[in-house]
């Protein structure tokens, strides 16, 4: 087993997976940027290493710079968690040439699942339905033009290297085609280095369901059941639940079945922990492949959650060379769990990222409950970064019962300085169509309520009096350490960086 | 005994009028009244019983006996109230003035809706832009964001260049309306 293990990541997924390394007895080194000196990443690492620069291009994409970093600490593995370098096959091509190992599966299945053109070409190889799509295409060419006459508006256009809503339009007629080709394509060049974008049939309102897949190194890969994701806005993910209420266990059988088939397709040669996301036509029950996430996903704690396993530890332990020691029979969730991205942004107004200290921040905590968050109090939410601030996850023994629990511990959650969606995700809790379990990817455009504030005239008052109070006050805590909750913040050693002594 | 009176408006989670208060501050015991065209006609007078368990942190009890838990900080100008979950911004209304620099609302003014980066210009000074054509692409949060016109007019100044950082509220660009001459209007 590893000793020593990096990290090339920040926020939440670098603190959970420091968790899980210290866990396992593995010291986790974190790597940082000038504006993360002080995050609550580096703090619950064993030692850091400066990444000197702000931006995601100088910092944590750079994989010189992390790979250097890992030299010089001496590790014995990377794990790179998700988003930034997770899914470069570059970045895994040098761990191995710097004879790190590269926790997650290889550089040459990385390559054939992270274009997703060339993933579908090997889902309809293993037999598993795809939604058409053209090749790869630029603004007015002959592909696109035939593409446009085959299957017309709507349409998608799509970054080859896309994930995570990046890179992604709805077009809706050709007079936004060509813009929406070329704004797609400089957003996914700015986010993957790789400006690549092709056309796929719009497939309206299906829901997007994915499974979670394992896979050793000595071929034995099971699925550990599917994860609904059909809550999002902008394409992305806000809201995650599992078992989905969608799956008739014939249904989750059978994508698991298709799941597997991608992950051992000779092609895909698939190592490690990865996502097979598909979209299910809730109507007809039929799900096409819609891509290969090469990757640790954001919203795994919920299978953790109803499987009682952890993700992290099973992929360095693969990674080690161990094998997977479950079973497909093994795997069989108990109850059910459901997460809530916490974002930095005004659910109010077009879902604008929001910035600024994070005067308070005090989590709720409570039976089932499970928080997975890179903030502390004090810390500056700032503007080069993904906006999400935690997840949190709510399990219970029924559907029911685990979203009540997380609205309740929605409403106990407080954060100051920065507004955030968590009065969006109360009204989705609190939403009748959502409780039956009766919604698909369209849910927030087909309930434009849901984004507007949902406020009693008696709240509204309540506020006014309590707005007037406190400003009657002298000015409260403008220093958050002034709060007995505070996490100290840097260390003169984290403010000090790199610095030498002379 | 405090008495206090002034005008404030909440801009989170709705934009609101102006409301103005009366209030008197005894032992904890908080009277409040709303005043003029601010009072919504409900309950526009009320008084709380508020204790303070830590430093920018309460509980509060109407006449009705309800118990409403409150937190809040001052974020620059603006007052930041959490209550029972939600969270509420207002200004204390006589703040609300332009800014320094180049942070105005002047009804001509395109402005960053968030901070975060200009990645390109696409209309110079004098051109002429339709409504919702697109003026400027900004970069925030890894996001890209589609500036457009929000009327038909004329491009008056361009108040940034690509590659700036901008704060959210400051000018983008001024636009005029057509056949205005610079000091017209």
């Amino acid at each position: 087993m590893f000793s020593k293990v990096l990290v090339a990541n920040r926020g939440e997924i670098a603190v959970r997976i420091n968790q899980t390394l210290r866990a396992m007895g593995i010291a986790p080194v974190a790597v940082f940027s000038d504006a993360d000196a002080g995050a609550l990443h580096v703090a619950t690492a064993e030692q850091s290493v400066a990444l000197p620069g702000n931006t995601a291009e100088e910092t944590y994409l750079s994989i010189d710079k992390v790979v250097q970093a890992a030299r010089d600490c001496g590790v014995d593995a990377i794990h790179p968690g998700y988003g930034f370098l997770s899914e470069n096959p570059a970045f895994a091509r040098a761990c191995r040439e710097a004879q790190i190992t590269f926790i997650g599966p290889t550089p040459e299945s990385m390559e054939a699942l992270g274009d997703k053109l060339h993933s579908k070409d090997i889902a309809i190889a293993a037999g598993v339905p795809v939604v058409p799509s053209s090749p790869e295409c630029v603004p007015g060419d002959a592909e696109a033009e035939e593409f446009v006459r085959r299957w017309g508006f709507p349409l998608m256009v799509k970054a080859a290297a896309g994930g995570g809503g990046r890179g992604m339009r709805l077009v809706n007629g050709r007079r936004e085609l060509d813009a929406d080709m070329e704004a797609a394509s400089r957003e996914a060049r700015a986010a993957f280095g790789d400006g690549r974008v092709f056309l796929e049939r719009y497939v309206s309102n299906p829901r997007h369901v994915e499974i979670q897949v394992l896979a050793d190194g000595n071929g034995h890969t099971i699925h550990l059941g599917e994860r609904e994701c059909s809550i999002q806005r902008r394409h992305q993910k806000i809201i995650e639940e599992t078992p989905s209420p969608a799956l008739t266990p014939d249904l989750r059988r059978r994508m698991g079945d298709a799941a597997v088939a991608v992950a051992v397709a000779r092609e895909a040669g698939y190592v490690n922990a990865g996502t097979v996301e598909f979209l299910l036509d809730s109507r007809t029950n039929e799900f096409y492949f819609l891509e290969m996430n090469a990757r640790l996903q954001v919203e795994h704690p919920i299978t953790e959650a109803v499987l009682g396993l952890d993700m992290v530890e099973w992929q360095v332990r693969i990674a080690a060379g161990e094998p997977l020691t479950l079973r497909q029979e093994d795997i069989q969730p108990r109850g059910h769990a459901v997460e809530c991205r916490i974002y930095a942004e005004d659910p109010y107004h077009d879902f604008v990222p929001s910035t600024g200290p994070l005067l308070r921040w005090r989590p709720p905590s409570g039976p089932g409950l499970r928080l997975d968050s890179g903030v502390h109090q004090g810390q500056e939410v700032s503007i080069y970064y993904d906006p999400m601030l935690a997840k949190l996850i709510a399990w219970a023994p029924d559907r029911e019962s685990s979203l009540r629990r997380m609205d309740v511990a929605l409403s106990q959650f407080l954060v100051l300085g920065v507004i955030t969606n968590i009065p969006l995700l109360r009204s989705i809790m609190g939403h009748a169509q959502f409780q039956r379990g009766e919604y698909d990817t369209g849910f927030l455009e087909w309930n434009p309520a849901v984004t507007m504030p949902m406020v009693t005239d008696e709240a509204r008052d309540l506020s006014r009096a309590l707005a007037a109070w406190a400003s009657s006050r002298p000015v409260g805590p403008v220093s958050p350490t002034a709060t007995t909750d505070a996490l100290p913040s840097a260390t003169p050693w984290q403010t000090a960086g790199a610095r030498r002594l002379p | 005994m405090t008495q206090s009176q002034g005008q404030m408006r909440e801009t989170h989670p709705a934009e609101r009028e102006v409301f103005r208060y009366r209030a008197e501050d005894e032992d904890g015991l908080f009277a409040f009244s709303l005043e003029g065209d601010g009072a919504t006609g409900l309950d526009a007078a009320t008084t709380l019983s508020i204790e303070t368990r830590q430093a920018g942190e309460g509980l509060c009890r109407t006449e009705a006996g309800r118990t409403h838990h409150f937190a809040w900080a001052w974020v620059g100008a603006e007052l930041h109230l959490w209550l029972d979950g939600s969270l509420w911004v207002f200004q204390r209304a006589e703040t609300r003035r332009r800014g320094a620099g180049t942070t105005t609302d002047a009804p001509g003014d395109i402005l960053a809706p968030m901070p975060g980066a200009v990645l390109e210009v696409l209309v110079a000074e004098g051109d002429r832009v339709e409504r919702n054509q697109t003026v400027v692409l900004m970069e925030s949060m890894k996001m890209e964001l589609v500036i457009t016109a929000p009327r038909d007019g004329v491009v008056r100044r361009v108040s940034v260049e690509p590659g700036q950082q901008v704060d959210r509220g400051m000018r983008l660009l001024e636009l005029g309306s057509e056949g205005d001459s610079e000091n017209g209007s």
